[in-house]
């Protein structure tokens, strides 16, 4: 491709300008993304955390274009290199599809083709966008598997999804996403259906492949944990809306949404003791359809004024690297005095338990 | 238990029985029309056809005309006119009349073979799904070797050599022999591809966790195989019901135009339309055409009801 | 790796629950072959414990749960439930079995009969036994639903399709309870729900085992997780136990490789820590078909020898209970 040899490597790729997509069911108008900013730098990875119904998924697909088209309302920029995607009907985006931008889904084995071996598979987009012959685009294929590190690639080539593992599957997935040499690539909760050893091996895989190709990649997921070793930056979503975006160390430490705090405080940690009591969030994400006033949080977050509850807080920006959308954020003596009450209601009520 | 928040969304309101029969009722706007057509098609023909004997403008089914309506008939072809609404065949008869007379006969046949085959199909099918082994193989060749027969043969053997002609004393039921034979040989052509879909979605059903879960709880097969897996059939079995239904009454047609449906004074549509076929090229069309416009709209009318039945039962369990 | 040893298991009558040589084997197809998804384990459960049972998939964690609920069978070994042997009861005594012990299962929707009402799916049980009168098992459902957090008045009327993935994972927990068991086999319950639903279901669990005064066994991948909810954790690998130990001592004193490996696995929520693909476990899990001879661990191993592929290893006393099925531990016995 030459275009790929006069990218830019670096400066913005992406920039979303108050994206929002909405769908119109019987029941009445889902919000599912409602009003959404950020940048993406190239070779820079972005992770997109939240609850499942917070709009992360919905969010990655309005930048694809990957929308159902009935039903669905568009507004706001998606500006990639430049160009509106948003403005883009299907014809327009099949040329940034595969080539500029591709997709790794959760399930390797249902976005498999299973009656077609991989090889065919992984080649299919190199003949039909790059225009290869069928040796030139095996060639490729095994290349691409030895890339993603799949044991014995040649014999690969010729198996059918469901002779490979969980594990291979995915791989195979990525070699698909990367074999057009994409410059962003989204993971759309890549590790979810797999074990824990092999997410960590397919999370580093995906990194390494980032920095020798310098992609960009955006990276969905529930787990705080899955893009802290992964990722430069982080956007927090919340019933359709950022709640917070910073660099991945930043974010860390010096977290100033209740939401994020809320979700790291919910994973179950390794250095503490066993039987140490999670932080749960109580309740579930709004329905999109109403989202409460003010703050869409508010309802389930322990220190809640009434001013969240009426008043929409803005995305504030307390640095370059750094902004979130909250009126009380850890650290304020709002949150200060509740955090203090709260200890002493557990203190309370573990001595109640004891006595 | 402080982080526990019982989340109660609206509450909906308790629903009649009537409603939950067949669900709200949505606003005129939204109807799904080629339904509630259907719906009302089937609604009128059942009303025709039950009713036949009693309604005052229905014709005797082999009522001719006489004294001067023969006359006058003679030169006529049978074309629809006031008095006779579908024309009349080569005899005079009353297409119209003979047609409702030939709605009850079908559809009587359509039904009692589709429920026949549903019972049986459906029982087959769900013991080979539930129990496999030794039992799954041998109903699987039964099937098989049902499904490679050919079924004009099957007609052949069965309304030919057991049930050609006379009456069949069932105790409480006496019918026609060859009425009886026609329902056989429908039933015996459904059964093998109904119990193969149930046998596949009791498989399927089967694995499910919460079979497993009550198979932890201790209950019974028995128990499991009506409370769990056939609430969870019944969707599938309808709808494949509705669809096979069509399918059989115009199987029906091909058996009554091989000669091996029904025989007379009763017609159904299928022996009408094979019947009156040889007038086609005299002008005598009609006779032809509307039992043939019959059987297409019914066919149409059970089709839609059967897709429509299979979403109304679609729970959608994969968006959770 | 041996399951063959059993010098972790406690005395007679100490355990509610022991499992010895626990073997459970399926045939592939029609080829003769067999998976070996289990191979001669043993472990024990303490009343009032929870112990973790934690490896990758195909490890055969989730076969064990099944074979101490006879779901089916297991092919060999001895399951004594207070004393009582399960792999030959039959009639009365299963039914003693099935309202003792309990499953709940990994995907919440789909251990939720879809066309049933949630108060007719959690009352089950108690129809299946016909316990109580009407009005009695209606009482007990609504005081267990009311119990896990799920509102009585909306399950009377609802499906399970109407409830979020962590409330239906709730309900199979009232279900779960209705019988009053002593002991509740949890078998992942928690890894198809997001982190913050986690957490809630974790919670639980811990209330409803101090309420109930349960007895657990909790199965799942995510050594965290087991970490958090567990008193001991049994780590398994391809059907063979690794390694047995309090939770605590096994995170901050690892014996066997898998099981550092498992813990360099797990993401960590702290983007400081950097841990290199090379602390992390290579490779996947070899098939249970033909398990590799000697430690079965020996080919994923970064410190595997030539002992290991001739000997198998046993499992060894490290004191403090904690017991290693492996030739060259990473400490030695205290």
């Amino acid at each position: 491709m030459t275009s790929a040899m006069h990218r830019p490597q670096d400066g913005t790729l992406l920039e979303l300008r108050d994206v929002r997509t909405h769908f119109s069911t019987a029941r009445g108008i889902v919000r599912a993304v409602d009003g959404v900013s950020f940048t993406l730098e190239r070779g820079k990875a972005l992770g997109i955390v939240g609850e499942s119904g917070s709009g992360k998924t919905i969010l990655a697909r309005s930048i694809m274009g990957l929308l159902p088209k009935r039903g669905t309302i568009r507004q706001g920029e998606v500006l990639y290199a430049g160009d509106d995607l948003a403005k883009l009907d299907l014809k327009g985006m099949r040329k940034f599809w595969g080539q500029e931008m591709s997709m790794i889904f959760q399930d390797p084995m249902t976005s498999l083709n299973p009656l077609m071996k991989i090889g065919n598979q992984i080649g299919e987009p190199l003949r039909v966008h790059l225009g290869m012959d069928k040796e030139n685009a095996r060639a490729t294929a095994l290349k691409l598997l030895q890339d993603v590190k799949i044991p014995e690639p040649e014999k690969r080539l010729d198996q059918y999804p469901h002779e490979l593992s969980g594990g291979m599957r995915q791989r195979a997935m990525i070699a698909i996403a990367l074999a057009c040499g994409p410059t962003l690539l989204f993971a759309d909760e890549p590790t979810t259906a797999l074990d824990v050893t092999v997410q960590a091996q397919i999370l580093d895989l995906i990194q390494e492949q980032r920095r020798d190709r310098n992609m960009s990649v955006i990276l969905v997921t529930h787990d705080l944990g899955v893009v802290a070793g992964h990722t430069d930056e982080i956007a927090v979503m919340y019933a359709g809306t950022l709640a917070e975006k910073a660099t991945t160390a930043e974010l860390f430490a010096n977290m100033k949404h209740p939401y994020t705090e809320a979700l790291l405080r919910s994973i179950p940690k390794l250095d503490q003791p066993s039987h140490t009591r999670l932080m749960a969030i109580g309740g579930r994400p709004p329905d999109l359809i109403t989202p409460p006033t003010g703050c869409r949080f508010a309802p389930r977050c322990p220190y809640a004024t009434e001013k969240c509850r009426t008043e929409i807080p803005v995305l504030e920006s307390i640095s370059a690297e750094h902004s979130f959308a909250c009126w009380n954020p850890v650290g304020s003596s709002h949150w200060q005095s509740k955090q203090d009450e709260l200890a002493s209601n557990a203190g309370l009520a573990s001595a109640g338990g004891q006595a | 238990m402080t982080d526990i928040v019982l989340d109660t969304p609206s509450k909906p309101a308790k629903p009649s029985p009537l409603t939950r029969l067949i669900g709200r009722v949505p606003p005129i706007r939204k109807w799904k029309w080629g339904f509630v057509l259907s719906v009302a098609y089937l609604v009128v023909l059942t009303f025709f056809a039950v009713f036949a004997n009693v309604l005052p403008f229905i014709r005797r089914y082999n009522e001719l005309p006489k004294g001067a309506a023969a006359r006058k008939l003679a030169s006529y072809r049978g074309k629809p006119s006031g008095s006779y609404w579908f024309g009349n065949d080569k005899l005079g008869r009353d297409t119209f009349a003979r047609s409702v007379y030939a709605a009850q006969k079908t559809l009587t046949i359509g039904l009692a073979s589709i429920v026949a085959a549903l019972v049986i199909g459906g029982l087959l099918g769900m013991l080979a799904g539930y129990y496999r082994g030794w039992y799954d193989r041998v109903l699987s060749v039964i099937f098989d070797v049902l499904l490679a027969f050919p079924a004009i043969v099957l007609a052949l053997i069965v309304v030919g050599r057991f049930f050609q002609s006379g009456r069949l004393n069932l105790g409480l039921f006496q019918m026609d022999k060859r009425f009886f034979g026609v329902i056989v040989v429908l039933t015996l052509l459904s059964v093998a591809p109904l119990a193969r879909i149930v046998r596949a979605q009791t498989l399927a059903l089967s694995q499910r966790e919460y079979v497993l879960a009550a198979r932890g709880l201790g209950a019974s097969s028995w128990r499991i195989l009506i409370r769990e897996i056939l609430p969870n059939l019944l969707p599938a079995m309808f709808s494949v019901a509705f669809t096979g239904l069509a399918v059989l009454l115009v199987a029906e047609g091909g058996l009554a135009f091989l000669g091996f449906s029904v025989q007379l004074p009763f017609p159904t549509w299928g022996f009408m339309i094979n019947e009156a076929r040889p007038d086609i090229v005299k002008g005598g069309g009609w006779a032809v055409f509307f039992p043939c416009i019959l059987l297409f709209l019914t066919v149409l009318a059970f089709n839609v009801i059967g897709d429509r039945v299979a979403r109304r039962f679609d729970i959608r369990e994969a968006t959770l | 790796m041996a399951g063959t040893g059993k010098a972790h298991l406690h005395g007679e009558g100490q355990a509610l629950l022991s499992v010895e040589d626990l073997l459970v084997e399926f045939p592939v197809g029609r080829t003769g072959l067999k998976v070996n998804a289990v191979t001669g384990i043993s472990f024990d459960v303490l009343p009032g414990e929870t112990l973790g049972l934690v490896g990758e998939s195909g490890c055969g964690k989730s076969t064990t749960g099944k074979a101490i609920m006879q779901l089916p069978r297991p092919n060999g070994g001895s399951i004594r439930f207070e004393g009582q042997e399960l792999t030959s009861l039959a009639g009365e005594g299963m039914r003693m079995l099935r309202t003792n012990i309990q499953m709940i299962f990994q995907d919440p929707i789909s251990s939720l009969n879809p066309r049933r009402k949630v108060t007719n799916i959690v009352m089950e049980p108690l129809n299946i036994w016909g316990i109580g009168t009407p009005e009695e098992r209606l009482k007990k459902v609504n005081e267990v639903l009311e119990a896990v957090g799920i509102d009585p008045d909306r399950a009377a009327s609802s499906k399970p399709y109407q409830f979020s993935g962590g409330q239906c994972q709730r309900i199979s927990i009232a279900r779960a309870l209705v019988l009053d068991p002593k002991m509740i086999i949890c078998d992942e319950p928690v890894s198809a729900l997001d982190v913050s639903v986690q957490a809630q279901v974790l919670n639980l669990l811990e209330d409803l085992k101090a309420k109930f005064g349960l007895t657990l066994v909790f199965i799942a991948h995510d050594l965290a997780v087991v970490k958090n909810i567990s008193d001991r954790v049994a780590v398994m690998y391809l059907g063979k136990m690794c390694e047995v130990a309090r939770s605590d001592d096994l995170y901050a004193r690892p014996a066997h490789p898998y099981t550092q490996v498992l813990l360099n696995s797990i993401p960590v929520p702290d983007p400081t820590v950097k841990i290199t693909g090379n602390q992390r476990v290579q490779g996947e899990i070899p098939s249970p078909v033909m398990p590799p001879s000697g430690c079965r661990f020996r080919t994923r191993c970064p410190i595997a020898q030539d002992r290991c592929a001739a000997e198998e290893p046993e499992l060894q006393a490290l004191g403090n209970d904690q017991y290693v099925a492996c030739h060259f531990p990473l400490r030695s016995a205290n």
